[in-house]
Protein backbone atom coordinates (compact mmCIF):
# COMPACT_ATOMS: atom_id res chain seq x y z
CA UNK A 1 0.00 0.00 0.00
CA UNK A 2 2.90 2.29 0.39
CA UNK A 3 3.19 2.25 -3.32
CA UNK A 4 -0.53 3.74 -3.85
CA UNK A 5 0.62 6.00 -1.24
CA UNK A 6 3.21 7.32 -3.39
CA UNK A 7 1.40 7.36 -6.47
CA UNK A 8 -1.10 9.09 -4.91
CA UNK A 9 1.13 11.70 -4.09
CA UNK A 10 1.65 12.18 -7.79
CA UNK A 11 -1.45 12.31 -9.00
CA UNK A 12 -3.61 14.01 -6.28
CA UNK A 13 -2.05 17.28 -7.20
CA UNK A 14 -2.00 16.76 -10.93
CA UNK A 15 -4.10 18.91 -13.15
CA UNK A 16 -4.49 16.94 -16.30
CA UNK A 17 -5.57 13.79 -13.89
CA UNK A 18 -8.76 15.46 -12.46
CA UNK A 19 -9.51 17.33 -15.86
CA UNK A 20 -9.71 14.00 -17.79
CA UNK A 21 -12.06 12.48 -15.03
CA UNK A 22 -13.80 15.18 -14.79
CA UNK A 23 -14.42 14.85 -18.81
CA UNK A 24 -14.93 10.89 -18.09
CA UNK A 25 -18.03 12.17 -15.40
CA UNK A 26 -19.27 14.79 -17.17
CA UNK A 27 -19.53 12.95 -20.58
CA UNK A 28 -21.55 9.97 -18.37
CA UNK A 29 -23.66 12.34 -16.90
CA UNK A 30 -24.66 13.89 -19.93
CA UNK A 31 -25.17 11.15 -21.85
CA UNK A 32 -27.48 9.99 -19.31
CA UNK A 33 -29.41 13.30 -19.29
CA UNK A 34 -29.67 13.56 -22.75
CA UNK A 35 -31.22 9.96 -23.68
CA UNK A 36 -34.08 10.97 -20.69
CA UNK A 37 -34.97 13.34 -23.42
CA UNK A 38 -35.38 11.46 -26.19
CA UNK A 39 -39.04 10.91 -27.07
CA UNK A 40 -40.08 8.16 -29.15
CA UNK A 41 -43.56 7.45 -30.48
CA UNK A 42 -44.83 10.33 -27.99
CA UNK A 43 -43.59 8.63 -25.11
CA UNK A 44 -40.67 10.14 -23.12
CA UNK A 45 -38.19 7.46 -23.26
CA UNK A 46 -36.73 9.17 -19.90
CA UNK A 47 -38.81 6.39 -17.50
CA UNK A 48 -38.01 3.29 -19.47
CA UNK A 49 -34.26 4.40 -19.97
CA UNK A 50 -33.77 4.16 -16.64
CA UNK A 51 -35.97 1.42 -15.54
CA UNK A 52 -34.28 -0.73 -12.90
CA UNK A 53 -32.94 -2.88 -13.08
CA UNK A 54 -32.13 -3.38 -17.05
CA UNK A 55 -30.64 0.25 -16.43
CA UNK A 56 -27.22 -1.26 -15.57
CA UNK A 57 -26.41 -3.00 -18.65
CA UNK A 58 -27.25 0.12 -20.22
CA UNK A 59 -24.93 1.92 -17.87
CA UNK A 60 -22.31 -0.09 -18.01
CA UNK A 61 -22.63 -0.31 -22.00
CA UNK A 62 -22.51 3.08 -22.51
CA UNK A 63 -19.37 3.25 -19.68
CA UNK A 64 -17.47 0.97 -21.54
CA UNK A 65 -16.89 3.18 -24.38
CA UNK A 66 -15.20 6.14 -21.51
CA UNK A 67 -12.87 3.07 -20.49
CA UNK A 68 -10.64 4.27 -23.45
CA UNK A 69 -11.03 8.04 -22.06
CA UNK A 70 -9.33 5.95 -18.94
CA UNK A 71 -6.67 4.06 -20.82
CA UNK A 72 -5.36 7.68 -22.50
CA UNK A 73 -5.34 9.01 -18.69
CA UNK A 74 -3.14 6.26 -17.53
CA UNK A 75 -0.98 6.28 -20.90
CA UNK A 76 -0.60 10.06 -19.60
CA UNK A 77 0.36 8.84 -16.21
CA UNK A 78 3.14 6.62 -17.40
CA UNK A 79 4.62 8.27 -20.08
CA UNK A 80 5.05 11.19 -17.86
CA UNK A 81 7.63 9.47 -15.61
CA UNK A 82 9.16 8.70 -18.62
CA UNK A 83 9.18 12.52 -19.88
CA UNK A 84 10.06 13.99 -16.38
CA UNK A 85 12.66 10.90 -15.61
CA UNK A 86 11.34 10.54 -12.86
CA UNK A 87 10.88 6.01 -12.94
CA UNK A 88 14.86 6.61 -13.22
CA UNK A 89 15.54 8.27 -10.08
CA UNK A 90 12.51 6.07 -8.61
CA UNK A 91 14.70 2.85 -9.58
CA UNK A 92 17.39 4.41 -9.15
CA UNK A 93 16.15 5.60 -5.13
CA UNK A 94 15.06 1.88 -4.29
CA UNK A 95 11.71 0.61 -6.41
CA UNK A 96 12.19 -2.90 -8.50
CA UNK A 97 10.60 -2.83 -12.05
CA UNK A 98 8.22 -5.22 -10.52
CA UNK A 99 7.36 -2.28 -7.87
CA UNK A 100 7.17 0.08 -10.70
CA UNK A 101 4.24 -2.10 -12.73
CA UNK A 102 2.67 -2.54 -9.50
CA UNK A 103 2.43 0.72 -8.90
CA UNK A 104 1.00 1.59 -11.74
CA UNK A 105 -1.78 -0.85 -10.99
CA UNK A 106 -2.40 0.06 -7.85
CA UNK A 107 -3.72 3.43 -9.55
CA UNK A 108 -5.45 1.32 -12.49
CA UNK A 109 -7.71 -0.70 -9.38
CA UNK A 110 -8.23 2.56 -7.81
CA UNK A 111 -9.35 4.26 -11.24
CA UNK A 112 -11.32 1.03 -11.74
CA UNK A 113 -13.04 1.05 -8.23
CA UNK A 114 -14.02 4.40 -8.12
CA UNK A 115 -15.58 4.84 -11.70
CA UNK A 116 -17.31 1.85 -10.89
CA UNK A 117 -19.17 3.56 -7.57
CA UNK A 118 -19.70 6.60 -9.97
CA UNK A 119 -21.84 4.73 -12.10
CA UNK A 120 -22.81 3.12 -8.97
CA UNK A 121 -24.40 6.23 -7.81
CA UNK A 122 -25.45 8.22 -10.97
CA UNK A 123 -27.37 4.70 -11.72
CA UNK A 124 -29.05 4.94 -8.48
CA UNK A 125 -29.99 8.59 -8.62
CA UNK A 126 -31.45 8.13 -12.44
CA UNK A 127 -33.64 4.63 -11.55
CA UNK A 128 -34.75 6.02 -8.28
CA UNK A 129 -35.13 9.78 -10.25
CA UNK A 130 -36.95 8.93 -13.16
CA UNK A 131 -37.18 5.17 -13.23
CA UNK A 132 -40.45 3.58 -12.33
CA UNK A 133 -39.73 0.49 -10.04
CA UNK A 134 -38.09 1.21 -7.22
CA UNK A 135 -38.11 -2.09 -5.54
CA UNK A 136 -35.06 -3.60 -3.55
CA UNK A 137 -34.72 -6.69 -5.80
CA UNK A 138 -35.04 -4.39 -9.15
CA UNK A 139 -32.17 -2.14 -7.50
CA UNK A 140 -30.14 -5.33 -7.63
CA UNK A 141 -30.83 -8.01 -9.59
CA UNK A 142 -28.70 -7.20 -12.36
CA UNK A 143 -26.19 -5.06 -10.65
CA UNK A 144 -23.51 -7.75 -11.20
CA UNK A 145 -23.03 -5.83 -14.50
CA UNK A 146 -21.22 -3.15 -12.20
CA UNK A 147 -18.30 -6.01 -11.16
CA UNK A 148 -18.06 -6.76 -15.08
CA UNK A 149 -17.72 -3.32 -15.51
CA UNK A 150 -14.94 -3.10 -13.16
CA UNK A 151 -13.16 -5.85 -14.50
CA UNK A 152 -13.58 -4.54 -18.27
CA UNK A 153 -11.93 -0.77 -16.89
CA UNK A 154 -8.92 -2.74 -15.39
CA UNK A 155 -8.74 -4.86 -18.08
CA UNK A 156 -8.76 -1.82 -20.75
CA UNK A 157 -6.24 0.30 -18.35
CA UNK A 158 -3.68 -2.87 -18.11
CA UNK A 159 -3.24 -2.58 -21.57
CA UNK A 160 -3.08 1.12 -22.25
CA UNK A 161 -0.02 0.27 -19.54
CA UNK A 162 1.78 -2.01 -21.64
CA UNK A 163 1.40 -0.07 -24.65
CA UNK A 164 2.86 3.14 -22.87
CA UNK A 165 5.46 0.97 -20.68
CA UNK A 166 6.39 -0.46 -24.56
CA UNK A 167 5.98 2.68 -26.42
CA UNK A 168 7.01 5.45 -23.44
CA UNK A 169 5.86 8.72 -25.50
CA UNK A 170 1.89 9.67 -24.65
CA UNK A 171 1.26 10.50 -28.28
CA UNK A 172 2.37 7.21 -29.86
CA UNK A 173 0.75 5.28 -27.16
CA UNK A 174 -2.54 6.85 -27.17
CA UNK A 175 -3.35 6.37 -31.11
CA UNK A 176 -1.41 3.18 -30.85
CA UNK A 177 -3.89 2.06 -28.19
CA UNK A 178 -7.10 3.58 -29.83
CA UNK A 179 -6.39 2.08 -32.99
CA UNK A 180 -5.43 -1.26 -31.58
CA UNK A 181 -8.73 -1.53 -29.71
CA UNK A 182 -11.07 0.48 -32.60
CA UNK A 183 -9.49 -0.86 -35.59
CA UNK A 184 -7.11 -3.25 -35.88
CA UNK A 185 -8.37 -6.21 -33.74
CA UNK A 186 -11.73 -5.60 -35.28
CA UNK A 187 -9.97 -5.94 -38.58
CA UNK A 188 -8.82 -9.06 -37.18
CA UNK A 189 -12.08 -10.21 -36.24
CA UNK A 190 -13.51 -10.30 -39.47
CA UNK A 191 -10.97 -12.64 -40.70
CA UNK A 192 -11.60 -15.24 -38.10
CA UNK A 193 -13.92 -17.49 -37.46
CA UNK A 194 -16.37 -15.96 -34.33
CA UNK A 195 -15.36 -19.49 -32.53
CA UNK A 196 -11.86 -18.26 -32.15
CA UNK A 197 -12.29 -14.53 -32.39
CA UNK A 198 -14.54 -14.89 -29.32
CA UNK A 199 -11.72 -14.98 -27.15
CA UNK A 200 -9.09 -12.21 -28.00
CA UNK A 201 -8.97 -9.95 -25.99
CA UNK A 202 -11.03 -6.68 -26.79
CA UNK A 203 -13.63 -9.44 -27.47
CA UNK A 204 -13.51 -10.74 -24.30
CA UNK A 205 -13.43 -7.07 -22.96
CA UNK A 206 -16.29 -6.38 -24.71
CA UNK A 207 -18.40 -9.12 -23.67
CA UNK A 208 -18.32 -8.44 -20.23
CA UNK A 209 -20.67 -5.24 -20.86
CA UNK A 210 -22.89 -6.45 -24.01
CA UNK A 211 -25.21 -3.89 -26.21
CA UNK A 212 -28.31 -3.94 -24.25
CA UNK A 213 -30.64 -5.44 -26.75
CA UNK A 214 -27.83 -7.83 -28.29
CA UNK A 215 -30.56 -10.38 -28.97
CA UNK A 216 -33.20 -8.70 -31.13
CA UNK A 217 -30.37 -7.48 -33.40
CA UNK A 218 -29.27 -10.81 -33.64
CA UNK A 219 -32.50 -12.20 -34.79
CA UNK A 220 -32.41 -9.71 -37.86
CA UNK A 221 -28.62 -10.17 -39.28
CA UNK A 222 -26.37 -13.11 -38.43
CA UNK A 223 -25.55 -13.84 -34.94
CA UNK A 224 -22.27 -12.76 -33.57
CA UNK A 225 -20.95 -15.48 -31.31
CA UNK A 226 -20.04 -13.69 -27.96
CA UNK A 227 -18.90 -14.97 -24.52
CA UNK A 228 -21.40 -14.18 -21.70
CA UNK A 229 -20.05 -11.78 -19.30
CA UNK A 230 -19.65 -14.07 -16.60
CA UNK A 231 -18.13 -16.37 -19.06
CA UNK A 232 -15.74 -13.58 -19.77
CA UNK A 233 -14.54 -12.55 -16.35
CA UNK A 234 -12.06 -15.51 -16.34
CA UNK A 235 -10.38 -15.32 -19.82
CA UNK A 236 -10.36 -11.55 -18.79
CA UNK A 237 -8.52 -11.61 -15.80
CA UNK A 238 -5.89 -13.91 -17.53
CA UNK A 239 -5.51 -11.44 -20.01
CA UNK A 240 -5.15 -8.62 -17.31
CA UNK A 241 -2.39 -11.09 -15.94
CA UNK A 242 -0.78 -11.19 -19.18
CA UNK A 243 -0.40 -7.27 -19.79
CA UNK A 244 0.70 -6.99 -16.60
CA UNK A 245 3.15 -9.95 -17.38
CA UNK A 246 4.63 -8.43 -20.44
CA UNK A 247 4.60 -4.80 -19.02
CA UNK A 248 7.25 -6.15 -16.48
CA UNK A 249 8.87 -7.80 -18.90
CA UNK A 250 9.26 -4.81 -20.91
CA UNK A 251 10.65 -2.67 -18.65
CA UNK A 252 13.33 -5.73 -17.19
CA UNK A 253 14.94 -6.21 -20.41
CA UNK A 254 15.38 -2.54 -21.60
CA UNK A 255 17.05 0.40 -20.11
CA UNK A 256 15.15 2.64 -18.20
CA UNK B 1 39.57 -0.75 3.89
CA UNK B 2 36.14 -2.49 2.97
CA UNK B 3 35.41 -2.08 -0.56
CA UNK B 4 32.23 0.16 -1.65
CA UNK B 5 31.81 -0.70 -5.22
CA UNK B 6 33.13 -3.49 -6.97
CA UNK B 7 32.71 -3.24 -11.24
CA UNK B 8 33.80 -6.47 -12.83
CA UNK B 9 34.25 -6.17 -16.65
CA UNK B 10 31.62 -4.14 -17.48
CA UNK B 11 30.69 -3.75 -21.41
CA UNK B 12 27.77 -1.53 -23.15
CA UNK B 13 27.08 -1.07 -26.61
CA UNK B 14 24.43 1.34 -28.04
CA UNK B 15 23.68 -0.50 -31.71
CA UNK B 16 27.81 0.11 -33.00
CA UNK B 17 28.57 2.57 -30.30
CA UNK B 18 30.76 0.74 -28.03
CA UNK B 19 30.24 2.94 -24.69
CA UNK B 20 31.71 0.86 -22.36
CA UNK B 21 34.58 -1.69 -22.59
CA UNK B 22 35.24 -3.87 -20.03
CA UNK B 23 35.88 -1.61 -17.42
CA UNK B 24 36.76 -3.09 -13.84
CA UNK B 25 37.32 -0.08 -10.99
CA UNK B 26 37.24 -0.76 -7.21
CA UNK B 27 35.67 1.99 -4.58
CA UNK B 28 36.63 1.95 -1.08
CA UNK B 29 35.29 3.19 1.88
CA UNK B 30 36.02 6.76 2.51
CA UNK B 31 36.97 7.53 -0.52
CA UNK B 32 36.14 10.42 -3.03
CA UNK B 33 36.28 8.66 -6.30
CA UNK B 34 36.32 10.89 -9.34
CA UNK B 35 35.39 9.56 -12.89
CA UNK B 36 37.11 11.54 -15.63
CA UNK B 37 36.78 11.98 -18.95
CA UNK B 38 35.39 14.15 -21.81
CA UNK B 39 31.81 14.06 -22.99
CA UNK B 40 30.44 10.05 -24.31
CA UNK B 41 33.61 8.80 -22.64
CA UNK B 42 31.22 6.20 -20.43
CA UNK B 43 30.99 7.81 -17.21
CA UNK B 44 27.08 8.18 -17.49
CA UNK B 45 26.81 4.90 -18.50
CA UNK B 46 29.14 3.10 -16.01
CA UNK B 47 27.11 5.38 -13.41
CA UNK B 48 23.44 4.27 -15.16
CA UNK B 49 24.49 0.55 -14.72
CA UNK B 50 25.47 0.58 -11.32
CA UNK B 51 22.49 2.69 -10.56
CA UNK B 52 20.45 -0.11 -11.70
CA UNK B 53 18.40 1.72 -14.87
CA UNK B 54 20.98 0.48 -17.83
CA UNK B 55 21.73 -3.38 -18.24
CA UNK B 56 25.04 -4.30 -18.87
CA UNK B 57 25.89 -6.47 -22.32
CA UNK B 58 28.28 -8.10 -19.78
CA UNK B 59 30.13 -7.59 -16.41
CA UNK B 60 28.83 -7.26 -13.52
CA UNK B 61 29.26 -5.03 -10.31
CA UNK B 62 28.26 -5.40 -6.65
CA UNK B 63 27.29 -2.72 -4.19
CA UNK B 64 28.75 -3.55 -0.50
CA UNK B 65 29.70 -7.11 -1.88
CA UNK B 66 25.64 -7.85 -2.64
CA UNK B 67 23.95 -7.38 -5.62
CA UNK B 68 22.22 -4.53 -6.10
CA UNK B 69 18.75 -4.95 -4.29
CA UNK B 70 16.37 -2.35 -2.31
CA UNK B 71 18.82 -2.78 0.58
CA UNK B 72 21.52 -1.73 -1.58
CA UNK B 73 19.88 1.18 -3.12
CA UNK B 74 18.85 2.37 0.15
CA UNK B 75 22.13 2.82 1.17
CA UNK B 76 23.18 5.37 -1.89
CA UNK B 77 21.85 8.30 -2.38
CA UNK B 78 22.74 9.33 -6.04
CA UNK B 79 21.93 11.89 -9.01
CA UNK B 80 22.43 10.71 -12.77
CA UNK B 81 22.59 13.56 -15.49
CA UNK B 82 19.59 15.56 -15.17
CA UNK B 83 17.71 16.59 -11.99
CA UNK B 84 14.31 14.18 -12.15
CA UNK B 85 11.74 15.50 -10.63
CA UNK B 86 7.74 16.38 -11.47
CA UNK B 87 7.59 19.97 -12.65
CA UNK B 88 4.28 20.58 -11.37
CA UNK B 89 4.86 19.74 -7.60
CA UNK B 90 6.80 21.65 -5.01
CA UNK B 91 10.17 20.94 -3.94
CA UNK B 92 8.77 19.54 -0.54
CA UNK B 93 6.39 16.96 -2.40
CA UNK B 94 9.04 16.02 -4.86
CA UNK B 95 10.64 15.19 -1.92
CA UNK B 96 8.27 13.66 0.20
CA UNK B 97 7.89 11.28 -2.87
CA UNK B 98 12.00 11.00 -2.77
CA UNK B 99 11.44 9.96 1.00
CA UNK B 100 8.66 6.96 1.13
CA UNK B 101 10.47 5.56 -2.12
CA UNK B 102 14.01 5.71 0.02
CA UNK B 103 11.87 4.76 2.93
CA UNK B 104 12.97 7.75 5.40
CA UNK B 105 11.12 9.45 6.85
CA UNK B 106 9.69 13.36 5.78
CA UNK B 107 11.48 14.89 8.94
CA UNK B 108 14.38 15.21 6.88
CA UNK B 109 13.18 17.03 4.66
CA UNK B 110 13.72 20.86 5.76
CA UNK B 111 17.26 20.11 7.01
CA UNK B 112 18.49 18.89 3.68
CA UNK B 113 16.45 21.92 1.63
CA UNK B 114 18.14 24.16 4.03
CA UNK B 115 21.50 22.54 2.83
CA UNK B 116 21.20 22.87 -0.19
CA UNK B 117 19.73 26.64 0.22
CA UNK B 118 16.46 25.87 -0.37
CA UNK B 119 14.92 26.30 2.56
CA UNK B 120 13.03 29.26 1.67
CA UNK B 121 11.62 27.87 -2.20
CA UNK B 122 10.26 24.68 -0.71
CA UNK B 123 6.89 25.40 -1.26
CA UNK B 124 7.92 26.86 -5.22
CA UNK B 125 6.89 24.38 -8.07
CA UNK B 126 9.91 22.38 -9.21
CA UNK B 127 9.11 23.92 -13.02
CA UNK B 128 9.70 26.85 -11.67
CA UNK B 129 13.41 26.61 -10.88
CA UNK B 130 16.33 27.97 -12.28
CA UNK B 131 18.67 25.03 -13.61
CA UNK B 132 21.04 25.82 -10.53
CA UNK B 133 18.17 25.26 -8.04
CA UNK B 134 16.78 21.97 -9.77
CA UNK B 135 20.28 20.56 -9.44
CA UNK B 136 20.35 22.19 -5.89
CA UNK B 137 17.02 19.92 -5.04
CA UNK B 138 18.48 16.79 -6.33
CA UNK B 139 21.23 17.03 -4.50
CA UNK B 140 19.10 17.76 -1.59
CA UNK B 141 16.94 14.84 -2.72
CA UNK B 142 20.52 12.84 -3.22
CA UNK B 143 21.33 12.98 0.93
CA UNK B 144 18.16 12.65 1.99
CA UNK B 145 17.89 9.54 3.72
CA UNK B 146 21.74 10.46 4.87
CA UNK B 147 23.27 7.73 3.06
CA UNK B 148 27.24 6.22 3.30
CA UNK B 149 27.32 6.79 -0.55
CA UNK B 150 26.80 9.50 -2.64
CA UNK B 151 26.78 8.90 -6.35
CA UNK B 152 27.15 12.57 -8.39
CA UNK B 153 27.14 12.76 -11.93
CA UNK B 154 28.07 16.43 -13.12
CA UNK B 155 26.79 17.71 -9.65
CA UNK B 156 28.23 21.08 -10.49
CA UNK B 157 26.37 21.24 -14.43
CA UNK B 158 24.49 24.32 -15.11
CA UNK B 159 25.82 26.08 -11.45
CA UNK B 160 27.10 29.32 -11.04
CA UNK B 161 31.04 29.84 -9.74
CA UNK B 162 29.14 30.82 -6.12
CA UNK B 163 27.31 27.68 -6.59
CA UNK B 164 29.87 25.42 -8.14
CA UNK B 165 32.08 26.58 -4.89
CA UNK B 166 28.86 25.85 -2.78
CA UNK B 167 28.17 22.05 -4.42
CA UNK B 168 32.53 21.47 -4.08
CA UNK B 169 32.38 22.77 0.04
CA UNK B 170 29.09 20.77 0.11
CA UNK B 171 31.13 17.37 -0.96
CA UNK B 172 34.45 17.97 1.45
CA UNK B 173 32.27 18.03 4.58
CA UNK B 174 29.69 15.56 3.21
CA UNK B 175 33.12 13.42 3.13
CA UNK B 176 34.72 14.33 6.10
CA UNK B 177 31.87 12.56 8.16
CA UNK B 178 33.36 9.34 6.73
CA UNK B 179 31.28 9.44 3.79
CA UNK B 180 31.86 7.63 0.15
CA UNK B 181 31.09 9.93 -2.95
CA UNK B 182 31.32 8.76 -6.27
CA UNK B 183 31.36 11.69 -8.74
CA UNK B 184 31.93 11.45 -12.33
CA UNK B 185 33.10 15.01 -14.11
CA UNK B 186 34.46 16.46 -17.18
CA UNK B 187 36.55 18.80 -15.42
CA UNK B 188 39.93 17.95 -14.35
CA UNK B 189 40.27 20.80 -12.06
CA UNK B 190 37.28 19.78 -10.02
CA UNK B 191 38.39 16.49 -9.83
CA UNK B 192 41.68 17.37 -8.33
CA UNK B 193 39.79 19.84 -6.10
CA UNK B 194 37.74 17.28 -4.53
CA UNK B 195 38.84 14.01 -5.01
CA UNK B 196 40.99 11.25 -3.52
CA UNK B 197 41.07 9.26 -6.09
CA UNK B 198 40.55 9.02 -9.77
CA UNK B 199 40.09 6.29 -12.91
CA UNK B 200 40.47 8.29 -16.82
CA UNK B 201 37.95 6.99 -19.23
CA UNK B 202 37.93 7.82 -22.71
CA UNK B 203 35.53 6.26 -25.39
CA UNK B 204 34.59 3.61 -23.20
CA UNK B 205 38.08 2.06 -21.78
CA UNK B 206 39.64 2.59 -18.40
CA UNK B 207 42.61 5.10 -19.33
CA UNK B 208 44.08 5.29 -15.64
CA UNK B 209 43.12 4.84 -11.65
CA UNK B 210 44.43 5.89 -8.78
CA UNK B 211 44.92 8.34 -6.29
CA UNK B 212 44.87 11.68 -7.66
CA UNK B 213 48.35 12.57 -6.69
CA UNK B 214 49.85 9.70 -8.37
CA UNK B 215 47.92 10.04 -11.67
CA UNK B 216 47.26 13.90 -12.03
CA UNK B 217 50.20 15.49 -10.55
CA UNK B 218 52.80 12.96 -12.62
CA UNK B 219 55.35 15.24 -13.56
CA UNK B 220 56.53 18.91 -13.83
CA UNK B 221 57.88 21.04 -16.71
CA UNK B 222 60.97 22.99 -16.97
CA UNK B 223 61.14 26.20 -19.12
CA UNK B 224 64.24 27.65 -20.38
CA UNK B 225 65.41 30.40 -22.84
CA UNK B 226 68.38 31.11 -24.46
CA UNK B 227 69.99 33.39 -27.53
CA UNK B 228 71.51 30.04 -28.87
CA UNK B 229 68.14 28.25 -29.53
CA UNK B 230 69.79 25.89 -32.10
CA UNK B 231 72.46 24.04 -30.33
CA UNK B 232 70.61 24.04 -27.45
CA UNK B 233 67.99 21.87 -29.47
CA UNK B 234 70.61 19.77 -30.70
CA UNK B 235 71.89 19.21 -26.80
CA UNK B 236 68.39 18.73 -25.96
CA UNK B 237 67.59 15.65 -28.56
CA UNK B 238 70.84 14.07 -26.98
CA UNK B 239 70.45 14.04 -23.27
CA UNK B 240 68.95 11.20 -22.21
CA UNK B 241 67.20 11.94 -19.18
CA UNK B 242 64.75 14.80 -21.31
CA UNK B 243 61.53 12.57 -21.80
CA UNK B 244 60.72 15.61 -24.50
CA UNK B 245 60.99 18.97 -25.46
CA UNK B 246 58.98 20.99 -27.81
CA UNK B 247 59.52 24.88 -29.00
CA UNK B 248 57.24 27.50 -27.39
CA UNK B 249 57.57 31.25 -28.88
CA UNK B 250 61.08 31.90 -27.79
CA UNK B 251 60.78 29.31 -24.58
CA UNK B 252 61.60 25.62 -24.67
CA UNK B 253 59.36 23.42 -22.69
CA UNK B 254 60.57 19.75 -21.11
CA UNK B 255 59.60 17.24 -19.80
CA UNK B 256 62.65 15.32 -17.49
CA UNK B 257 62.69 12.01 -15.94
CA UNK B 258 61.88 11.14 -12.12
CA UNK B 259 64.52 12.34 -10.25
CA UNK B 260 66.15 14.35 -12.44
CA UNK B 261 65.90 18.32 -11.93
CA UNK B 262 66.34 21.51 -13.73
CA UNK B 263 69.79 21.87 -12.04
CA UNK B 264 70.68 18.87 -14.03
CA UNK B 265 69.74 20.67 -17.54
CA UNK B 266 71.23 23.98 -16.28
CA UNK B 267 75.00 22.28 -15.75
CA UNK B 268 75.04 20.34 -19.13
CA UNK B 269 73.84 23.25 -21.06
CA UNK B 270 76.81 25.30 -19.53
CA UNK B 271 79.12 22.50 -19.81
CA UNK B 272 78.43 22.94 -23.99
CA UNK B 273 78.95 26.85 -23.63
CA UNK B 274 74.99 27.02 -23.60
CA UNK B 275 73.91 29.95 -21.53
CA UNK B 276 70.50 30.44 -20.53
CA UNK B 277 68.94 33.73 -19.92
CA UNK B 278 65.90 32.12 -18.25
CA UNK B 279 64.48 28.82 -16.09
CA UNK B 280 62.26 28.10 -13.98
CA UNK B 281 60.19 24.79 -13.39
CA UNK B 282 56.35 24.77 -13.20
CA UNK B 283 53.66 22.03 -12.75
CA UNK B 284 52.09 20.76 -16.01
CA UNK B 285 48.62 22.39 -16.93
CA UNK B 286 45.67 20.05 -16.21
CA UNK B 287 44.80 19.81 -19.63
CA UNK B 288 48.30 18.63 -20.71
CA UNK B 289 48.30 16.31 -18.38
CA UNK B 290 44.61 15.09 -19.41
CA UNK B 291 45.90 14.44 -22.98
CA UNK B 292 48.98 13.08 -22.23
CA UNK B 293 47.26 10.40 -20.02
CA UNK B 294 44.68 9.45 -22.57
CA UNK B 295 47.52 9.85 -25.42
CA UNK B 296 49.11 6.50 -24.24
Amino acid sequence: MNLLRIELRKVLPYRTFWFILGIYALLMVLILYASSHITVNGTDLGTTAFTLPELWQRLTYVASYFNLLLGVLIIILVSDEYSFRTIRQQVIDGLSRQDVVMAKFFVVLTLAITSTVFLLVIGLYFGLVHGTNHSLSAIFSQSDFLLYYLVQAVAYMSLALLVSFFLRKSGLSIIAFIAYAKIIEPIIHFNVPDTLDKYMPMKVFNSLTPMPGQEILDQLTMPTELLSPAWAVLPSLLYIGLLLLLSFYTLKLRDI
Amino acid sequence: MATVLDIDNLSKSYGSLQALDRLTLNVEKGSIYGLLGPNGSGKTTTLGIVLNVLKPDRGSFRWFGSPVSRATKHRIGALLETPNFYPYLTAKRNLQIAADIKGVGHSNINKVLDLVGLGTRSNTSFKGFSLGMKQRLALASAMLSDPEVLVLDEPTNGLDPQGIAEVRDLILRIAAQDKTIILASHLLDEVEKVCTHVAVLQQGKLRANGEVSNILSANEEVIISTPDTVPALELLARLPYIISFRQDKQNIVLTLQDNYSSLDVNRDMFAQGIVLSQLFVRRKSLEAQFLEIIKE
